[in-house]
């Protein structure tokens, strides 16, 4: 079959190659050892307002590699005001970091002023749209620079959604002019979770405007997937990476791996997989299926600390 | 209010409340004047109930692995089901409004002191998971402090007469944090870090330095003396003044503890107690 290739624009950022996230349990062996990867995926919120040794690793790793910054609770969807300090101190961060692009979420994390630290599902509605279009032309004009947004994993839909996520985010780009960061592993989760084709998704996005891509392993409860990054990614994830990988002429991977986080030369061995899969060798991983309740989005590794 | 916000609330009430799920789903239907089984679809597999209730339950057990993480000491001290009883309360009490998980567990202390019971016999029961409970958070918001590690003064044996003639530039860094608690607990919590399973300490007066040197979180015992002189240095700005108000609350006399300090602050300098200001 023709696979239909798309010019790669990417807002005119580059590709980084393959990339790990920046985690504490990896710190001392960065310190110590060639990182290998290519670029490397900050959590914004770890480090902002953070002085610590926290700050001091990503000064060095900043210094040896290129960096993104991927946030939790710019809480785009929010009918809440934007949250003025937080973008306040994005942009401190930002400013120090230099980063290659910003990321977050098309997710809502709270209303009231109170953040669930989930990624809320968004009604996909042409009133959501217009809300979260005038949001990221507000945040893009604040940071001077495109936003980049990723589909989330979601675990329910709204009876009021009118439009399928690709649409949502294909007017969104079209509107705003911002990136997309594909997350196939919740794309996966996703089509899984609502009975879509997750192939017929990846195909209908804009290409042109996915900056990177993420891969990430989840957990079967039965009758639904939870995004855990907490497995090694399952032989589908890989498929939908190569078609989105095609189809978007090749942009920058990253592996995410939250919970159970193994040791980093494991954690390279799971991203250089990546390369065998552009060379059509797919491996045999199935989903992993939980004995024991499971934790959606785990964010305790970012409480992680070392004293004396 | 827009369709949009009111799904939004509706949501995040069912989410965040405590409560039984059923309880909390009709509740939120009653306030925001919705049906559930019409705004969340279901499917023959997973009904729109129990899609709702993967993030109510996410929520909890989310929010509940960062305040293990953040308080593990305690923890182990309450064991699991007392400390997840008062965990789950302080989260139904204090919903997280910050956007870092750093904040989440900021009032906990707070919340276990408000939470202690009336008679004064029980109350001494909470007093050390609350003394605990602080200097954990401390050692937290140390480590996350502005530090003295970009400072390029040398250490105060390179120059010996800074501390001398210039006391006035000397203050206490953002990365310290004094503490009077009533138990000693700094041998506790190392035993406890080493997998040891230590006694519980016997309660006396201790007052603590919690200090960030080269990104290393340090926690001493300091004499009266010392504690008080760097309280009143943190709270004044002033060396001198810090000197005149410490010593009646040492019960010092001035110049001895003018003695004392001109030996042992180019010591708190290199401790990280006491620093150099440019």
């Amino acid at each position: 079959m023709h696979m239909k290739t798309t010019t790669t624009n990417r807002l005119g950022l580059p590709n980084l190659g393959l990339g790990v996230g920046l985690r504490s349990k990896h710190y001392s062996y960065l310190m110590r050892n060639d990182p290998v990867v290519d670029w490397f995926e900050i959590i914004s919120e770890n480090y902002m307002n953070n002085f610590g040794y926290a700050r001091h690793i990503l000064e060095y790793v900043a210094g040896i590699r290129p960096i993104v910054m991927h946030g939790v609770s710019m809480s785009i969807g929010s009918t809440d005001p934007l949250n003025t300090a937080y973008l306040q101190q994005l942009k401190e961060l930002a400013d120090f970091v230099q980063p290659v692009w910003i990321s977050d979420h098309l997710c809502w994390t709270g209303v009231a002023h109170i953040n669930t630290h989930d990624l809320l599902p968004m009604p996909l509605t042409m009133e959501s749209l217009q809300h979260v279009a005038a949001r990221v032309q507000k945040v893009q004009e604040f940071l001077g620079r495109p936003l980049v947004l990723e589909n989330p994993s979601t675990y329910m839909e709204f009876e009021a959604s009118t439009l399928y996520e690709w649409e949502f985010l294909s007017e969104l780009v079209r509107r705003t002019g911002c990136g997309l960061l594909l997350d196939v592993n919740n794309v996966f989760v996703s089509s899984y979770n609502h009975n879509f084709d997750p192939e017929l998704y990846i195909r209908s996005i804009p290409h042109h405007a996915v900056v990177q891509i993420h891969l990430a392993g989840p957990t079967s409860c039965g009758p639904y997937l939870i995004d855990t990054h907490d497995q090694p990614v399952p032989t589908p994830v890989w498929h939908l990476y190569r078609l989105a990988q095609e189809l978007t002429g090749g942009v920058s991977t990253l592996l995410e791996w939250d919970a159970n986080i193994p040791d980093y030369p494991e954690l390279i061995a799971e991203l250089n997989i990546a390369k065998a899969v552009m060379r059509d060798e797919f491996p045999d991983v199935p989903v992993f299926r939980a004995e024991q309740e499971v934790v959606p989005t785990p964010l305790d590794h970012q409480m992680q600390v070392e004293h004396e | 209010m827009s369709e949009l916000a009111t799904l939004q609330r509706w949501l995040t009430s069912i989410i965040i409340r405590p409560g039984k799920f059923h309880d909390k789903i009709l509740a939120a239907d009653h306030t925001y004047e919705l049906d559930h089984t019409r705004v969340v679809r279901s499917s023959p597999a997973v009904s729109g109930t129990e899609r709702m209730q993967i993030y109510a339950r996410g929520y909890v057990l989310r929010l509940m692995e960062c305040l293990r993480a953040d308080y593990p000491i305690l923890q182990h001290l309450l064991g699991d089901a007392l400390f997840d009883m008062f965990a789950q309360a302080y989260l139904a009490h204090v919903p997280p409004q910050s956007y870092s998980l750093f904040d989440l567990g900021t009032n906990f202390p707070d919340f276990l002191l408000a939470s202690r019971p009336q008679h004064t016999a029980e109350q001494q029961q909470f007093d050390l998971p609350i003394e605990l409970a602080r200097l954990e958070r401390a050692r937290a918001e140390v480590y996350r402090s502005k530090g003295t590690e970009s400072n390029t003064h040398g250490t105060p044996y390179e120059q010996p007469v800074f501390f001398m003639f210039e006391s006035e530039k000397l203050a206490t860094p953002p990365c310290l944090r004094l503490l009077k608690l009533q138990y000693p607990l700094i041998s506790f919590v190392k035993a406890v870090e080493q997998g040891e399973q230590p006694p519980i300490p016997p309660p006396r007066d201790s007052l603590v330095a919690v200090s960030r040197k080269n990104y290393t979180i340090h926690m001493q015992e300091l004499e009266p003396w010392q504690w008080h002189f760097l309280h009143e240095l943190e709270t004044t700005g002033n060396y001198v003044q810090a000197v005149q108000e410490s010593a009646p609350l040492s019960a010092m006399p001035q110049d001895t503890l003018w003695a004392n300090l001109m030996l042992w602050v180019p010591v708190a300098v290199d401790l990280g107690y006491i620093s150099k200001q440019s």
